[in-house]
């Protein structure tokens, strides 16, 4: 009899501003970061893109769909508050598009360091202040570089991904998780170079939301419909 | 250091060659033919003292000078702040070390008391007033300010220590030595009251050094900065405030003035966050003369507002995002690190605007048409040219155009502008070659051109 009343009172005294909840305490920050493809979470250790470790993702041509394997990440991290930060990207970010991808650009900070690209890399992540920093590192880094990168990068809640191109593949690196990314038909091949724990078989194939509809739908009269568009399109030029 | 031939005090290597204070300075020189001599200059002390007691705002807002040698800092109230008597006393003794002051210092519930007990040495915290007494019992009466002649007396009945005058009744002591000893003495016990003028944090920042020899490189400014920045950040806290932006006024040795400005990504008074931008700064300064002094002035300051520490979030460990692009900013350039931000264009070169990091972050006036076509994450700096063959463009082999015509026209409004974008007529594509890539093509009066990336 007596427990009926006593929720509606806990309840009265939890709605109050100044009475904390013990569950509600800080969270601690995750150690992985969902990529928001369940395929490839299942395939990552921990399930997600690792917090505190160097993620090297390795491709040769961009426009394969690189940045939107992130984009699901990146925006969650965005949407949480977080900084983002762009270590020397070899093009210029086209504003509208990031924001449309769901990411706050008064939080997105790019950096043009000149030559001094791992340097900079390391005070970004050391200072803590960031939960994504992606870096695209000249060629010829120097494994000792890398490896201060990964310690900078240790014990701290933040994303961190170095673009290199698949040159890099044969050599090592002390980043926890490297990935291999091809283009395949309207997809991306996602081949898991290292990873902790057991090495994985196969490479991934991911589909991803690509602009243009796809070849597919222009699968019969591909060729002549596209010829006759271009050529109408030189007409109307 | 030397004043009026007499020497003053020496370091530990002349004392190891028998030199010590109170010698004629050639008795010192005979001793050590190779001794550097510093004339004293009291003046500088002074200063010096002014600068420690605005870098001692952060420890307590109860300052209090007493020249020309000691600071009173009344640290009862912000024992709980600092977690104890013992972490206090660290971190103003760390503090003094990093400015390269040897101080002597000593904890007591009376500021006499404490003065004396600094003086006879130091390095003592007396919390309770059984210790006390038995500490200042000890102490020899020759720690007190007090005339030589009464010295001499005390001297005389055999009273040496500051326990054997209050052993001996009051009374007839202050009819031998006078009032002020013995007032003196009831002080330090705290039996009577010692008000100490409160040293007042002045209205506005500036403080100089004089630097003991001339500076030719820029990065050993560091050091003497570094003091200017400790008695600033100490201002600052003590009178509630954030900086802004401050200036350093370098004196050089002809006259002459320049002037470092530093900005700040945000309201800051961390010491070691000044000292980090400070050495940036400095390694890319070129000094055009040599420096004789430094000034330092507190150019925009703002109120400190009002925070509540979190009871459970665990600190993040680093600088912070502001303060570590502040220092990339100082290193790299202003135009090397810049914010994302958006503008009403459709053009696509100008939808994009590099915000600097001081600048306001207002929200930006987003394009207001809501974009339904595609947008590549990426655009090249320069539309590159594309060949063209058997009538669709060329990027690494054929391009297959994957949607219609996006048609882009105008910008008459700037056209002729030096870099502008200016007036255009376009049609769009998304493309893609046969490795995968998708890329964002346009079409114009010229030919074929590769704008963006669908990254």
């Amino acid at each position: 009899m007596s427990a009926v009343p006593l929720p509606t009172a806990l309840a009265e005294v939890l709605a109050r501003g100044d009475v904390w909840r013990g569950d509600t305490l800080a969270s601690l920050p995750d150690s992985t970061l969902p990529s928001g493809h369940a395929e490839l979470d299942a395939e990552l250790p921990g399930g997600g893109w690792p917090r505190g470790n160097l993620t090297e993702i390795l491709v040769d041509r961009s426009g394969v769909g690189e940045m939107s394997l992130l984009l699901p990440a990146l925006a969650r991290l965005s949407s949480a508050g977080d900084r983002l930060a762009l270590v020397a990207p070899p093009w210029l970010p086209y504003a509208p598009a990031w924001a449309a991808a769901g990411l706050a650009l008064e939080r997105i900070v790019v950096v043009h360091p000149g030559r001094e690209v791992a340097w900079c890399c390391e005070q970004l992540l050391a200072s803590g202040g960031f939960a994504g920093v992606l870096a695209w590192l000249e060629a010829g880094i120097d494994p000792r570089a890398l490896r201060r990168l990964q310690m900078a990068a240790e014990g701290r809640p933040v994303f961190a991904c170095l673009w290199r191109s698949t040159a890099a593949e044969r050599t090592p690196s002390p980043a926890p998780l490297r990935l291999v990314l091809t283009s395949r038909d309207d997809g991306l091949s996602v081949r898991i170079l290292k990873r902790r724990g057991r090495p994985a078989a196969r490479p991934l194939d991911l589909f991803l939301p690509r602009p243009g509809r796809l070849p597919r739908a222009l699968a019969g009269p591909s060729p002549s419909l596209v010829v006759a568009r271009s050529t109408a399109v030189t007409a109307n030029a | 250091m030397v004043s009026r031939g007499r020497l003053l005090v020496c370091d530990r290597e002349a004392a190891a060659a028998g030199v010590a204070g109170g010698q004629n300075l050639s008795t010192a020189l005979g001793l050590l033919p190779g001794l550097v001599v510093f004339e004293r200059n009291e003046a500088a002390e002074v200063d010096a003292l002014y600068r420690l007691a605005c870098w001692a705002g952060q420890f307590t807002p109860t300052v209090s000078l007493a020249p020309p040698q000691a600071l009173f800092l009344e640290i009862g109230g912000c024992l709980r702040l600092f977690g104890g008597v013992d972490a206090i006393v660290d971190a103003v003794r760390a503090g003094c070390a990093a400015q390269a002051y040897a101080a002597a210092w000593a904890v007591a519930p009376t500021p006499l008391a404490a003065l004396w007990l600094a003086r006879a040495g130091g390095g003592v915290v007396c919390g309770e007033a059984a210790a006390l007494s038995a500490a200042l019992g000890r102490l020899p009466c020759a720690v007190a300010d007090w005339p030589a002649a009464s010295l001499a007396r005390l001297d005389a009945f055999g009273l040496r220590r500051l326990g054997d005058l209050r052993a001996v009744p009051a009374g007839g002591l202050r009819r031998r030595i006078g009032n002020g000893p013995v007032d003196d003495l009831a002080r330090a016990w705290g039996e009577l009251p010692d008000p100490r003028p409160a040293f007042a944090f002045p209205e506005s920042f500036g403080l100089a050094i004089e630097l003991p020899a001339r500076v030719e490189h820029a990065e050993a400014l560091a050091f003497a900065g570094q003091r200017l920045f400790a008695a600033l950040a100490g201002w600052l806290h003590g009178r509630q405030l954030l900086l802004r932006a401050c200036s350093l006024h370098l004196t050089h040795d002809d006259a002459s003035l320049s002037r470092l400005p530093l900005r700040f990504a945000e309201p800051a008074a961390d010491e070691g966050r000044f000292a980090r931008l400070l050495r940036e700064h400095l390694g890319r300064l070129q000094l055009r003369a040599p420096v004789e002094a430094l000034r330092l002035v507190a150019d925009e300051v703002v109120d400190r507002p009002g925070e509540s520490a979190a009871l459970f979030a665990g600190a993040v460990a680093g600088e912070g995002a502001a303060a570590c692009l502040e220092r990339l900013q100082a290193r790299f350039g202003p135009q090397a690190v810049a914010v994302l931000a958006e503008q009403a264009d459709y053009r696509p070169e100008c939808a994009t605007r590099r915000r600097r990091l001081d600048e306001n972050s207002a929200p930006s006036a987003a394009s207001t048409a809501s974009v339904v076509a595609a947008r590549p994450l990426w655009l090249l700096p320069q539309p590159q040219a594309l060949v063209e063959r058997c009538g669709s463009p060329h990027w690494q082999g054929p391009l297959q155009l994957l949607s219609g015509a996006e048609r882009l026209e105008s910008g008459w409004w700037d056209e002729g502008d030096a870099g502008a974008a200016g007036d255009l007529r376009r049609d769009y594509f998304v493309a893609r070659n046969p490795q995968g890539q998708r890329a964002w093509v346009f079409r114009d009066a010229v030919g074929w051109y590769l704008h963006g990336l669908f990254a």
